[in-house]
């Protein structure tokens, strides 16, 4: 590192002190934009003499290479140019309407910040790279109000995202990304530092120009491209630590056989005598923290470079980035490599341009399980990882001695919970991804004040997984007592049974396919002070075209290099089927129109109006594939009122307000259909379509009739917003404030078919009104002191409020929420936020024998177990007398961050936090036999006897879902604290070096007694376990250290 | 010159927009799934008849299903570990079960969308226009048979239930529902080929006998004693069926679809494995040394009533002991969680798969012989009885009972039928017919209590049709 600076400084150092010869430059200026010739710009040098263009923008100027030479012209920022070796010079101005006024992209345009009608957030790049992360919208969590980011720290996973609420039940939570004008179905190919900008359309004025899938948000990503007149390199790396940031202190051996030991006897009279032991509290052989032997600090190196530049033709935007992050699981791994390239073509004094992108990302992802998480959690502390004779550690017990011991009299299994350590070793799963992203485009100026645009993208997405399970190796350490001799004599008794083949080999292929194709006019005019600006346009989109093909084999030689199908059954005692799964997808098209029309008076009032007409194929089932979204937006900004002019301290004040109806038609296929499970063995079993008949019991392939489905329609989405923007005390102070009213009016749900009914699968069924309302509210202060020193505060705050309002009979009380032993935790019901909590409610814990046989109870429940209210007072308690608890969802976001820049240091803080939300703690509650390890905490607070405790329940417990292990899910966590240090001007103006420190998560405040209360899931469905923690990865604490050099 | 550029600029504009086809476009079929439309082209009706085949392999088969059946009784406990609730069968061991208790809801549920696909396919066969009338007749009485089996289930365990052909809401009376499965049973008898006449290809769909055989079972629940010993005669006499000559191998892979049997659930463990879901996983030995779950155990009290007898062999055959060698030669590790295990649901081959080869022995001669036992005793002939009675025990060399008593014959039927039948999923029905639970239960030291002579209907169908009425006491 410090060879690299020095060498990098002895470059600087060489090059401005080359040879000092006065010669003549030439050159043009142009505007950096239009790329028109620029008459009359002034160009002086250090000594003050100077010179000006002419009416051509041609200058000529006796200067000697380390001469810097300064361009000025009104209206245009500064540019100041080392002349060097060059003789010709080409220098392109930017304007300072384009440098001062924030843009923000807002679909097929652009607009700026001040003229807009609708709520946009808009992050640049240096917020996300200040956050580094695998996916960019892991690094905008709490940085753009109303948008609820629910990270996960697994190597290569995405978080879950929502924008101001959630307001469906199905699919199609997520927002709608748009990189470049395509729509995408995530972001997690891009590198982050590739993005220019990242803008999330809030409200449904400015989303409905995508009306078509926009009642979700939208967020609009533009990556970087070239500027005309630059040459930049840039190289950015960073390496960080990765540990777990709240680890749940377990208890230790003694108190877990204390613990078990007090379960023991409090179901002894359940338990036979002979079944009757106790676990030895001295004398144990081993101590096992399985946490301690699962994890290991994991580490996240990222390197990317780019270049970029541009000329009068042509402006270009090459880079390449290596992510590559070791997981603190052991054994997992993500690399993601990823090449762009952005150009943009002008032809025709730049009436004419084509842009071209290209984005190559590949990934490659050792899988570990999530599970292990779960796992070690439950197994003793007192088995050992591995026995002495190699095997995996087991929990068995010496009933006589009480010791940990499989070879002693009398063996006893203290729970069922695998090992967790064999578990994830013997996992051994490989993915890897090609996606291929490009786009093109192409603009013409036909006038002055019309264009058209026409554009293409497409996305080619390839996927393939192995997935190697060493079935005898996992037999052989299911129980140390196993033999070789005993798995052979299994396996030639039963050569069928793939219970006893060697190995199994299961290979996915996954490839899909889409593209986009829109064509859109855009006309823009100012008539005195009447501006005016309209789009109009179509679009066709197809995704979703693609196929997967599954193969498993079993018995693949044990070499790694020969795990393929074709090589199944190598023993020559193998004679597996090997099977084949092919399923090919139904695409998804969509057709659009849009148009949109702005206009504003003066900057002082603003009217948009947009309209979009959309069809999708979701609705062949009803041929109404059409839906028409319209939405207006209104604006005032009071600040350019001449009665506001003597008001010195208002910068900035503007009222907005907005309708606007948005549409989802992210839905599963609608159609009645037949039934099949027609693949082998991998899906024989679902659906129960399949039989076997004859006497060898053959596969014969059945068929069922579906649910008929039910004519859907697109969900729509009413949404009605205003805001008010502000800045005072000449913007060092300013913010806005939004409310929102967004009403889903017609929610597909997921519908149960009456149960005595012909029909099983669940339909789709138009069935309720989901309701989000809030309030939004971003304040900024910023400040700069002197040259040396200025700072910034701001605060993001969202408050959103979900209800479900309306919901047909019959669909009502649909649960949700398994935790995969039998028992539920969520429910839709009216009035509720969608899928609330439902559960019982503990009213106190069991004291004794008496209590529980003069009391409404289930089962059949010892001293000790929680007591649960009987709601309904009918005697008894089932799931009559569960009630609604609150939501996983939190009512409250919210961010803060400081930034402070003193001479060459930086320095930052950002935090974020949620509250009014609620997380179930399914790891310390879905305990089933009892000798499953405990948190130091459980171990502490436990029942232990008659008056101990009205709270905690002892350690004979029961495993039903209750309010007791629904946790507060409210935590503030410092999200990045930054400092860094600028070396500028290394070689020439723009050259620098900054290098950083960085502590991602290293703070934590909350009072959840389980490792994470913030739970991504896969698919973040709210009916699945999404707020449950059960196999969740947790946050991490990392420790970066990054440069950033650019040249 | 501007106008002009802007009047082909809306050219252009009209020329994208105005190309139409957007219709065919947004029109995009199926490709992973059949669409019901097509259903002609693709499917014959024997299709559909194996998906109501299908149903038998459930996953409710597997465990909703062991606990309405055995764990209620005085046959099994719940098992496992004794904190798991294993969803709810904690509470069905202990009798304290709710109209909201999952395995109700599940199986009835189940039951009713089984009887939904047979009517589909007995439709679909109706109307496909097959050229081949016996084969048509065959198929719809398949569908009948299974349809009748699935409402006998409904009947027994809740009483009055709706016909779904008829009415989603209003429960039928018991009698009505019996006369419905009589029918249905009846059109299979008449058009279902005997055992032997089916290619072997087939073997394992419902046959002649097998109608036979549940309807003489139909009758003994309907008290129709003289049906009974007709139909159960009629099995007997077809002479398509013979007992296993040794006991023990009755629930082993060897004797599938074999002399004894007269309908099986089907299951296949090996590649392509397609099994009861889980039904030997959720019953095999529970702890890292064993292979299951641990659910659905023999009680100390079906030891005690073997024992009682001296009935080794049935007891041998019914139950895993804890350290005992199987006859497979596989030795149960003294660290499996539960003394005993229910040795009828063990795959040998597959042991603890999700998909096993073991298939349930839904109805098979030892119990026809003991149906006829039990009608013929009821009509007065008690000579009938005690043969019948006999020859079941004298394949598990117990002595012949002689006694002439009706009444002390009928409980040494009803004995015999415990013995015989632990484990096969007839415990609960049995009990609550012959009138023995709140003894039984008794016994157990569990509170019986009138409703429970009844299912509850499920609170979750209750919800959805409040117009239903539920069980009395519930």
């Amino acid at each position: 590192m410090r060879k690299l600076f020095a060498l990098l400084l002895f470059l600087a150092a060489t090059l401005s002190h080359g040879y000092a010869q006065v010669k003549t430059v030439i050159g043009t200026v142009k505007d950096s934009q239009s790329l028109i010739a620029l008459p009359g710009v002034t160009i002086s040098k250090p000594d003050g003499t100077g010179s000006q263009t002419d009416a051509a923008g041609r200058f000529s100027i006796e200067a000697s290479p380390t001469d810097s030479l300064t361009f000025r012209f009104i209206g245009y920022t500064p540019q100041t140019v080392t002349v060097g070796d060059q003789e010709a010079l080409d220098i392109f101005l930017i304007s300072e309407d384009q440098a001062l006024e924030e843009v923000v992209v807002i679909g097929y345009g652009t607009q700026r910040k001040a003229d807009l009608t609708g709520s946009i957030g808009s992050v640049k790049a240096e917020e996300i790279t200040k956050q580094p992360a695998m996916s960019a919208m892991q690094s905008v969590q709490g940085k753009v109000a109303g948008l609820n980011i629910v990270a996960s720290e697994a190597p290569g996973a995405a978080p879950n995202v929502i924008i101001r609420g959630l307001g469906t039940a199905l699919g199609g939570r997520n927002p709608l990304y748009i990189v470049d004008g395509m729509p995408v179905a995530d972001i997690n190919n891009i590198n982050p530092a590739d993005i220019e900008s990242m803008d999330v359309l809030k409200d449904a004025s400015s989303a409905s120009i995508y009306g078509l899938r926009a009642a979700n948000g939208v967020v609009i990503i533009t990556t970087k491209k070239g500027k005309a007149g630059f040459f930049n390199i840039n190289y950015e790396s960073y390496a960080g630590m990765k540990s777990i940031l709240n680890q749940v202190k377990m208890a230790n051996g003694n108190q877990y056989a204390e613990y078990v030991n007090q379960h023991l006897s409090s179901i002894e009279h359940l338990t036979a005598p002979e079944d009757r032991y106790k676990i030895s509290l001295t004398g144990q052989p081993y101590e096992t923290d399985w946490y301690d032997e699962i994890l290991k600090t994991g580490s996240v190196f990222n390197n990317s470079v780019n270049l970029s530049g541009g000329s009068e033709n042509i402006d270009y935007f090459l880079s390449f980035n290596n992510f590559t992050e070791n997981g603190i699981i052991d054994g997992s791994k993500f690399t993601r490599n990823t090449i762009r390239n952005n150009n943009t073509y002008k032809f025709l004094d730049n009436r004419l341009r084509f842009n071209q992108t290209l984005n190559l990302t590949f990934t490659d992802n050792n899988i570990k399980p999530n599970n292990g998480f779960n796992v070690a959690y439950r197994q003793a502390p007192i088995v050992p990882v591995w026995w002495e004779n190699g095997r995996a550690g087991r929990p068995l017990l010496n009933g006589e001695t009480g010791l940990i011991d499989y070879q002693g009299g009398n063996v006893k299994v203290l729970n069922s919970t695998g090992n967790p350590v064999y578990e994830i070793l013997r996992h051994n799963e490989i993915q890897k991804s090609t996606t291929l992203q490009g786009g093109f485009e192409g603009e013409f100026k036909i006038t002055d004040y019309l264009k058209i645009n026409s554009r293409v993208g497409a996305t080619k997405y390839y996927v393939r997984s192995r997935n190697f399970n060493d079935i005898k190796d996992g037999w052989l350490n299911g129980d140390p007592t196993r033999t070789d001799a005993e798995f052979e004599r299994l396996r030639s008794d039963n050569p069928e049974s793939a219970t006893y083949a060697y190995n199994r080999l299961g290979i996915q292929q996954e490839e899909t396919f889409r593209w986009v194709w829109e064509n859109f006019l855009t006309f823009q005019k100012s008539f005195d002070k009447h501006n005016v600006e309209a789009t109009l346009g179509m679009s066709r989109e197809k995704f979703g075209v693609g196929n997967r093909i599954e193969g498993v084999g079993y018995d693949v030689p044990e070499k790694e290099q020969y795990w393929s199908i074709n090589l199944a059954n190598s023993a020559a005692s193998s004679s597996y089927p090997k099977s084949i799964n092919h399923r090919i997808f139904t695409p998804r098209t969509l057709a659009s129109y849009f148009g949109r029309a702005q206009y504003n008076y003066d900057s002082r009032y603003y009217l948009t109006a947009t309209i979009r007409r959309d069809g999708s194929s979701a609705f062949r089932q009803s041929g109404e594939y059409w839906g028409t979204f319209p939405s207006f937006g209104v604006g005032w900004t009071i600040s350019n009122e001449r009665f506001m002019e003597n008001v010195s301290w208002v910068n900035m004040l503007k009222i907005r307000g907005n309708w606007g109806m948005l549409g989802n038609q992210d839905i599963p296929i609608n159609i009645s259909q037949i039934i099949t499970s027609p693949g082998t063995d991998l899906n024989a079993g679902t659906n129960n379509n399949n039989y076997v008949l004859g006497p060898n019991q053959e596969l014969v392939y059945g068929a069922s009739f579906g649910t008929p489905a039910i004519p859907l329609t697109w969900e729509k989405t009413q949404e009605t917003g205003i805001g008010l923007d502000f800045g005072f005390l000449n913007n060092n102070l300013s913010g806005s404030i939004d409310y929102y009213h967004k009403l889903n009016t017609n929610t597909i749900l997921d519908v149960t078919p009456t149960y005595n009914s012909p029909y099983l699968q669940n339909f789709y069924a138009h069935g309720a009104k989901v309701l989000n309302q809030g309030i939004e509210a971003i304040v900024n202060w910023n400040k700069t002191v002197n040259d040396d020193l200025n700072y910034t505060v701001g605060v993001n705050y969202a408050y959103n409020k979900n209800e479900v309002t309306e919901v047909t009979p019959a669909y009502d009380r649909a649960t949700g929420g398994s935790l995969g032993n039998g028992q539920i935790t969520k429910q839709l019901r009216l009035g509720q936020p969608i899928y609330g909590w439902w559960m019982w409610e503990t009213e106190g814990v069991w004291q004794n024998e008496q209590e529980i046989e003069e009391n409404a109870k289930t089962g059949a429940p010892l001293p000790g177990h929680l007591r649960y209210k009987d709601q309904n007072g009918d005697g008894e308690i089932d799931n009559r007398d569960k009630i609604f608890f609150g939501s996983y969802i939190p009512t409250s976001t919210y961010g803060v961050n400081v930034g402070i820049n003193y001479k060459a240091f930086d320095f930052s803080i950002y935090g974020y936090g949620v509250a009014g939300n609620k997380i179930y703690n399914a790891l310390k509650g879905t305990r089933i036999e009892g000798g499953e390890n405990i948190a130091e905490d459980t171990f502490n607070n436990r029942w232990t006897g008659e008056e101990s405790t009205n709270v905690h329940p002892g350690a004979a417990r029961d495993a039903y879902a209750s309010s007791y292990y629904l946790e507060s899910g409210n935590y503030f966590r410092i999200n990045n604290i930054t400092l860094g240090y600028t070396f500028d001007k290394l070689y020439s103006n723009s050259s620098k070096l900054r290098i950083y420190f960085s502590a991602q998560n290293p703070f934590m405040f909350t009072k959840y007694s389980g490792f994470s209360p913030e739970i991504a899931t896969q698919d973040g469905a709210p009916s699945g376990t999404t707020g449950i923690e059960l196999s969740a990865y947790p946050t991490t604490r990392n420790f970066l250290f990054g440069l950033n050099l650019q040249f | 010159m501007n106008i002009k550029k802007l009047n082909i600029a809306l050219l252009l504009a009209a020329g994208v927009l105005g190309q139409s086809c957007t219709e065919d476009f947004l029109d995009v079929p199926s490709q992973e799934i059949i669409e019901a439309e097509d259903s002609n082209e693709v499917f014959e009706p024997e299709a559909l008849v194996n998906g109501v085949y299908g149903m038998f392999t459930d996953w409710n088969y597997g465990f909703a299903y062991l606990g309405i059946t055995e764990i209620l009784s005085d046959n099994a406990d719940k098992g496992s570990a004794p904190t798991d609730p294993g969803t709810d069968k904690d509470i069905l061991d202990a009798l304290t079960y709710t109209p909201t208790t999952a395995s109700f809801q599940s199986t009835w549920e189940h039951w009713y969308k089984s009887i939904g696909r047979a009517t589909q396919s007995i439709e679909y066969t109706e109307n496909y226009g097959l050229p081949d009338e016996t084969l048509k007749k065959r198929l719809i009485a398949e569908a009948r048979f299974i349809r009748a089996l699935n409402y006998f289930f409904l009947v027994r365990g809740w009483g009055d239930v709706p016909i779904q052909e008829i009415d989603l809401l209003e429960r039928k009376p018991t009698s009505e529902v019996y006369a419905y499965i009589e029918a249905d049973l009846q059109f299979a008898i008449d058009n279902l080929p005997l055992k032997s006449a089916y290619p072997a290809k087939d073997l394992g769909r419902a046959t002649k006998g097998a109608a036979q055989g549940l309807l003489s079972k139909v009758y003994l629940y309907q008290k129709k004693w003289q049906e009974a010993v007709g139909m159960a005669q009629a099995v007997l006499n077809s002479g398509e069926y013979s007992l296993e000559p040794d006991y023990a191998t009755i629930w082993r892979a060897s004797t599938e679809n074999g002399r004894e049997s007269l309908f099986e659930f089907q299951g296949r463990g090996a590649e392509l494995a397609h099994g009861i879901q889980q039904y030997s996983q959720t019953q095999g030995a529970r702890g890292e040394s064993g292979w299951g779950w641990g659910f659905n155990t023999p009680t100390q009290n079906l030891v005690d009533a073997f024992d009682a007898e001296g009935d080794e062999i049935r007891k041998d055959a019914t139950i895993i002991f804890r350290g005992e060698t199987l006859y497979d030669g596989r030795v149960i590790s003294q660290a499996v969680e539960n003394p005993r295990y229910n040795e009828k649901a063990y795959s040998s081959a597959n042991a603890g798969a999700g998909d096993t080869d073991k298939n349930i022995r839904y109805l098979r001669l030892g119990e026809i012989y003991l149906i006829l036992a039990e009608a013929a005793n009821e009509t007065g002939n008690s000579n009938l009885a005690l043969e019948n009675l006999n020859i079941v025990r004298d394949r598990v060399d117990l002595p012949a009972v002689t006694t002439t008593d009706q009444s002390q014959l009928r409980q040494l039927i009803w004995k015999e039928r415990r013995l015989e039948l632990a484990f096969e999923h007839d415990r609960w029905f049995d009990l609550v017919r012959t009138g023995q639970a709140k003894s039984a239960m008794e016994a157990n030291s569990k509170r019986f209590q009138d409703r429970n002579n009844l299912f509850p209907i499920p609170d979750a169908q209750l919800v959805q049709t409040p117009e239903m009425t539920q069980n009395p006491g519930w």
